[in-house]
């Protein structure tokens, strides 16, 4: 009754979207048509103009020039404006201009060719960052520029992100699980450049990328673009790659505690007006990840346990990856063709099990992948028509080895023992190969100026096959369980249509989405025998559809609404489970959620700005990974769940040089639907294991020419607070008391919780000759707080960081 | 003169005191304490987490009509089940991270229950801490880590005595040395059990040695049991259960019980009837017994699943027994096996009586088919009176029923808190 419900709300929409356009549109007065030359003549695509007022403040919102380097800002009041225009390695050129009554205006600029172009090169990444945060679908943007210099990690700054969790089970290479909006785990969608990122494994995640090697990154929360071809229910994390053109080298090196390095090298090659270009992104990770954490220590003779607080001994994680890659831009037949060649191989040291109760010494685990992958992009028509393809094979090769005769304890110290065979309760030397294709085409067709449709088709495959010496075996048999093929295929098409009127003011896009997966295996672990007979084939097709809408009020502030009725088919791994401590599970359902948002902000350019967002969801057998019989857990349909979120984000300038910015995110999250008599009173109670209210603030100090004319510096703080949350289901009742359950604990005698934590961050960052070397010092957990993302793992306490970049143009 | 005199003084001082005291005692005797009990019910509120978090609260008395265990109460993992002994709550699993090992737990402050101890098993196999405790200082378990040795506890203090470890390997090794076939041996994992100074426990000869190594993989169609002598701490001989095999799963439910006579009856589970294959669906599954004066295993008697239901797919799962009666759950549909198997979580374990005697099995009236008690005790006895454990899969009854002759009634049901899953009485200082 409720999605009907929802469906009836999606029409009122859809229809007064339509409508809006024919009222308003009346209103109109003053154009503004801009069009960017080259010194010799030549139009000008992609490059970032701005409509400022008197006060300096943007009149309309930044556009980027089209294909024949023209932009239009029309329904414009009477009065005076500058138009301010920004290309890569142009000199920045401003314009004023006076408007009057139904007047329409033809300014003609030309941008001459630049000596310094790395601040443009930072400019332009700031215009698209922020093209990014004022599309109609809400979406959190990371801008990683800025930050480049810092020695902060993705999540780390993602974690800073109103409305967005992200939770580690370690340092630097554990597993990232992302939150947004009370969802988690694989029903949160990961993407580079657009393209789902399934294919790379831990190769390159959120917690691996250097900063510096991005953009930005863009937080989807709730509705996806089209341009997403993915059957994430409750966002996406997109990762946007630098697109700097020309030839540079980044250079970048950070030590740290616990024996940590990263570097990164980030290099393009291209001759000055030829066609084609080359180059690299390289980076490797490496950390000891011994940090000191309290533990419970048996005793071997007596084996009574006591706490002690000891550093990790075998906790490792190194990590390289490097893509090397050519194209060619601008011809007659492609405006880019870009073939890449990457390769990654990381490996990782298990410590303990699921949670840090017994401690393991020599258990290792390793991925490695070659892979190539082909992009095509081509306008046609005028620019009318685009095509977009991607693709990708590659095969993932992932190991595990658990070998061991005998025991380490916690002081590392090892006892051998030769009756006892791995660590863990599942011996291993597995070697399983995961093949992946995957090709992603995205059409869009500009039907005219208010409209355009788009297209976007990913098929994935993929399949597992591999080999374990010391795995199960088929009942009765020798075969291993590995050693028989598992497929996976997933189709994802989707279609919109983004409608503009009134100048752009509102914006409006429809989309729906078709689903269909199909995979095929065995249970390779059970309580039970197993025979090669019990194949199991699942299939399924679904449909979604989804809705955002966004209004201008004025230049500054807008709203903007989304709403979606969205499939989230089990995943590969959830499915066939990692090979290692996530078993499979074949009789997964898709997880079905109807989602809407809706969202205000207002900003005045330099002052300040203020954003409130807000959901509600209705999700139907959340998938969430359940611990099995350990150390091993199962992706599982669990429960249903509903609940709305509010997240407020703010940010300040105070004084000339500082910028003050907080939010706080507070999600009601909870269970329903559930009828049986033995877990009735669960209904009304919070979604267990999921952080429900945390908040951020930060303090920036921004100082330019403190030593020189080119310098900058930056002095920062970010505080971060995370109220307790309880890892298994209390009553409403026993929730702690006060305005929002904000105040005391809850009212159980248990451990069985996530304590209350509050982490703080501090550091200083400094940039040589507009940011052609930079240096940056941070110190993480300033107050060595104990800080747990999951119950019972620790995290690392108080850190140092150094951090040295070089660029060269 | 004034010697008598102080003399005198002091024998009527003396005698004053003597009647004083006399009187005392009369009127003032050091009285006995009086004793007070309380009632713990262990709840289990998630069925599909095997890592089985759950509440146990404490009650004044026997509980009654509906019941809460979620307020007041102490919440860990590991609460499918307990196996106490005299006035303390052990655990094979510990409440803070589902550890194994053996948790003793404590009624503190308020009527919460609090860990008390916690003695660490290897992790590595599961029956990694089953136990069984001789007297107040004298125990012993398995421990994972030396798998054909049998580790000594101190109970009272819940610690490992390093002096006290039994080697069993040559009686391991007594069969199938050489045997390719058997991956994974071991001693005590699934059976342990103290009988007039003997200590019993099952040898495991099993066909894996993955993570379920031990467990429905065995690879002999009969099951041996070690004999060992506690005082001296000697390996005396094997007694076998022949013809069947998957000796008494454990996880805290030891399944087996002592007769009022002292008979000791064994559950076994079998395995595959038809292809002698190991299995957890049952066939050849059947009660065994150890007399009370014998330390060999009864070949003349034993109680045949195969005999009460044909179709090879039964088992039984708990017994308790009290003056020649036997309590079994009896399954009244076929086994069957994996996700969507009925074996675990499906209504359809009735209650019956055996007569150890006759054999006869009557069918416990008023009482509906329940799901597999698993890790809990199916029977209890509290104050003189037996209690069936009652849990169905939709909850609607999820408490203890009373066994009076062949008829139970209900006696309380859990409505907040999940799946029941024990009670035990506790006498309090």
């Amino acid at each position: 009754m409720l999605l009907l419900r929802q469906f009836t709300g999606y029409f009122f929409l859809i229809v007064f979207s339509f409508f809006i356009p024919v009222t308003v549109s009346a209103q109109k007065t003053g154009v503004i048509r801009v069009v960017l030359k080259g010194e010799r003549g030549e139009p000008l695509p992609q490059a970032t103009v701005y409509l400022l007022n008197d006060s300096g403040d943007e009149a309309r919102p930044v556009r980027l020039s089209d294909e024949d380097g023209k932009v239009d800002f029309a329904g414009l009041r009477d009065g005076s404006y500058v138009v301010l225009a920004r290309h890569v390695g142009r000199e920045e050129v401003k314009h004023q201009v006076m408007v009057g009554p139904a007047s329409e205006l033809l300014v003609e600029l030309v941008l001459k060719n630049s000596a310094q172009q790395l601040s443009d090169l930072v400019v332009r990444g700031k215009s698209e960052t922020r093209e990014a945060m004022d599309q109609p679908i809400k979406a959190a943007i990371v801008n990683t520029r800025e930050v480049g210099a810092q020695p902060v990690t993705l999540t780390e700054l993602i974690n800073r992100t109103a409305g967005v969790r992200i939770r580690q089970t370690g340092g630097l290479g554990s597993a990232p699980d992302v939150s947004v909006n009370g969802f988690q785990g694989r029903g949160i969608r990961y993407f580079k450049n657009g393209i789902p990122l399934d294919y790379l494994r831990d190769g390159y995640n959120i917690s691996s990328v250097p900063v510096e090697l991005l953009e930005r990154v863009e937080v989807y929360k709730g509705v996806l673009p089209v341009g997403l071809g993915a059957d994430a229910l409750g966002g996406a994390v997109n990762l946007v790659t630098r697109t700097d053109v020309g030839s540079y080298l980044n250079l970048s090196y950070e030590v740290a505690s616990f024996n940590t390095h990263r570097s990164s090298l980030s290099a393009v090659y291209t001759p000055e007006g030829r066609k084609w270009y080359a180059g690299a992104d390289l980076f490797f990770n490496h950390s000891d990840n011994d940090y000191k954490a309290e533990v419970k220590v048996t005793d071997p003779e007596t084996r009574n346990q006591y706490r002690a607080r000891l550093r990790m001994f075998h906790n490792a994680f190194t990590s390289y990856y490097g893509d090397v890659f050519a194209g060619i831009r601008d011809t007659r037949w492609a405006d880019e063709l870009r073939l890449s060649l990457a390769g990654f191989s990381l490996t990782r040291e298990q410590q303990h099990p699921a949670l840090m109760t017994d401690p393991y010494g020599a258990i290792t685990g390793g991925q490695s992948s070659v892979v190539p992958t082909l992009r095509y992009r081509k306008t046609f028509a005028g620019g009318r028509i685009a095509i977009d393809q991607f693709l990708v094979y590659n095969t993932v090769n992932i190991g595990r080895t658990d070998t061991l005769r005998g025991r380490y304890d916690w002081f590392g110290h090892v006892t051998y023992n030769p009756s006892q065979f791995g660590e863990s309760r599942q011996p291993a030397l597995s070697d399983v190969d995961f093949s992946n294709f995957t090709s992603r085409t995205n059409l869009s067709y500009k039907l005219n100026e208010a409209h355009k449709a788009e297209l976007n088709y990913v098929i994935t495959e993929a399949g597992r096959k591999g080999r374990d010496p010391y795995g199960p075996r088929f009942a009765g048999t020798d075969i291993d369980v590995l050693s028989v093929r598992t497929d996976y295929r997933k189709q994802v098409l989707g279609a919109s249509l983004e409608s503009r009127w009134l100048d752009g003011r509102l914006t409006n896009t429809l989309m729906g989405k078709h689903y269909y997966y199909a995979s095929s295996g065995t249970d390779t672990w059970a309580s039970r025998p197993i025979a090669e007979s019990e194949r199991i084939t699942k299939k399924g097709n679904y449909w979604g559809i989804a809705e955002a809408i966004k209004f201008e009020l004025n230049e500054h502030q807008f709203v903007r609404v989304s709403a979606e009725a969205a499939n989230r088919l089990p995943q590969q791994d959830e499915l066939f489970g990692d090979g290692i401590w996530v078993v499979p599970n074949f009789n997964l359902n898709p997880e079905k959620s109807t989602n809407l948002n809706a969202g205000y902000r207002w900003q005045r350019r330099k002052k300040a700005s203020f954003e409130v967002n807000g959901f509600y969801r209705y999700t139907k057998g959340l998938i969430l990974l359940i611990p099995i019989q350990p150390p091993y857990a199962q992706f599982t349909n669990m429960d249903n769940v509903k609940g709305y979120g509010v997240e407020l984000d703010g940010a300040v300038h105070a004084g000339r040089f500082f910028i003050v910015n907080a939010n706080v995110t507070y999600q009601d999250l909870r269970l329903f639907g559930i009828t049986t008599p033995l877990d009735k009173w669960k209904n009304g109670s919070r979604l267990r294991n999921t952080p429900w209210f945390f908040t951020n603030v930060g303090v920036t100090g921004n100082f330019d020419k403190v030593f020189g004319e080119q310098d900058n510096l930056k002095i920062y703080f970010h505080y971060n607070f995370l109220k307790e949350y309880y890892l298994e289901t209390i009553a409403r009742r026993q929730e702690p008391g006060g305005f929002l359950g904000l105040f005391g604990s809850a009212k159980v005698n248990s451990d069985l919780l996530i304590p209350t934590q509050h982490l703080l961050n501090a550091g200083v960052s400094y940039s040589f000759r507009s940011g052609r070397a930079t240096a940056g010092v941070e110190v993480k957990n300033l107050l060595d707080q104990d800080v747990f993302d999951y119950y019972r793992i620790q995290r690392a306490g108080r850190s140092i960081h150094l951090k040295m970049g070089i660029s060269i143009k | 003169m004034n010697r008598h005199i102080l003399k005198g003084w002091m024998l009527a001082a003396a005698g004053l005191a003597l009647l004083a005291g006399c009187d005392k005692d009369k009127k003032d005797p050091d009285p006995e304490p009086e004793k007070k009990y309380k009632y713990v019910v262990q709840t289990s509120s998630n069925l599909s987490n095997a890592q089985r978090p759950g509440n146990i609260k404490v009650f004044d008395t026997f509980p009654s009509g509906n019941i809460s265990t979620i307020d007041q109460s102490f919440q860990g993992m590991g609460m499918a089940g307990w196996r106490p002994y005299g006035n303390w709550l052990l655990k094979m699993f510990d409440s803070e991270a589902y550890e194994q090992g053996i948790e003793r737990l404590k009624i503190g402050t308020g009527d919460i229950v609090e860990v008390e101890s916690f003695l660490k098993a290897d992790a590595s196999a599961f029956g990694s801490g089953n136990f069984v405790i001789a007297d107040e200082t004298t125990g012993f378990y398995w421990d994972a880590a030396t798998p054909l040795k049998i580790q000594k506890f101190n109970p009272t203090t819940l610690s490992r005595v390093s002096s006290g470890e039994i080697d069993l390997t040559a009686a391991v090794n007594e069969r199938g040395a050489d045997e390719a076939g058997i991956k994974y041996r071991s001693v005590g994992q699934k059976f342990l059990a103290v009988k007039k100074g003997k200590l019993f426990a099952n040898i495991t000869y099993a066909k894996t040695d993955g993570s379920q190594k031990g467990f429905w993989d065995d690879f002999y169609p009969d099951v041996y049991i070690a004999v060992i002598d506690i005082a001296t701490g000697k390996y005396e001989k094997t007694t076998k259960i022949e013809g069947t095999g998957s000796i008494a799963y454990i996880n805290d439910n030891p399944m087996y019980s002592f007769d009022t006579n002292g008979d000791l009856y064994i559950v076994c589970q079998g395995g595959d009837r038809d292809n002698l294959q190991a299995g957890a669906l049952g066939g050849r599954s059947k009660i065994a017994r150890i007399k009370a004066n014998e330390t060999d295993v009864d070949a003349a008697w034993s109680l045949n699943m195969d005999d009460i239901r044909s179709d090879g797919k039964s088992k039984f799962v708990s017994v308790f027994a009290k003056d020649g009666k036997l309590v079994v759950p009896v399954n009244n549909t076929a086994l069957t096996g994996g996700p969507q198997g009925n074996i675990n979580l499906t209504d359809i374990w009735e209650f019956h009586i055996a007569d150890v005697n006759t054999k006869a099995l009557t069918k416990i009236t008023g009482i509906p088919a329940v799901t597999n008690p698993g890790g809990s005790y199916g029977s209890v006895e509290i104050d003189g009176k037996v209690y069936l454990r009652v849990s169905t899969a939709d909850g609607s009854m999820n408490g203890y029923y009373e066994l009076n002759g062949t008829a139970a009634t209900r006696t309380f049901d859990v409505t907040e808190g999940g799946s029941i899953q024990g009670i035990y009485k506790i006498e309090v200082e």
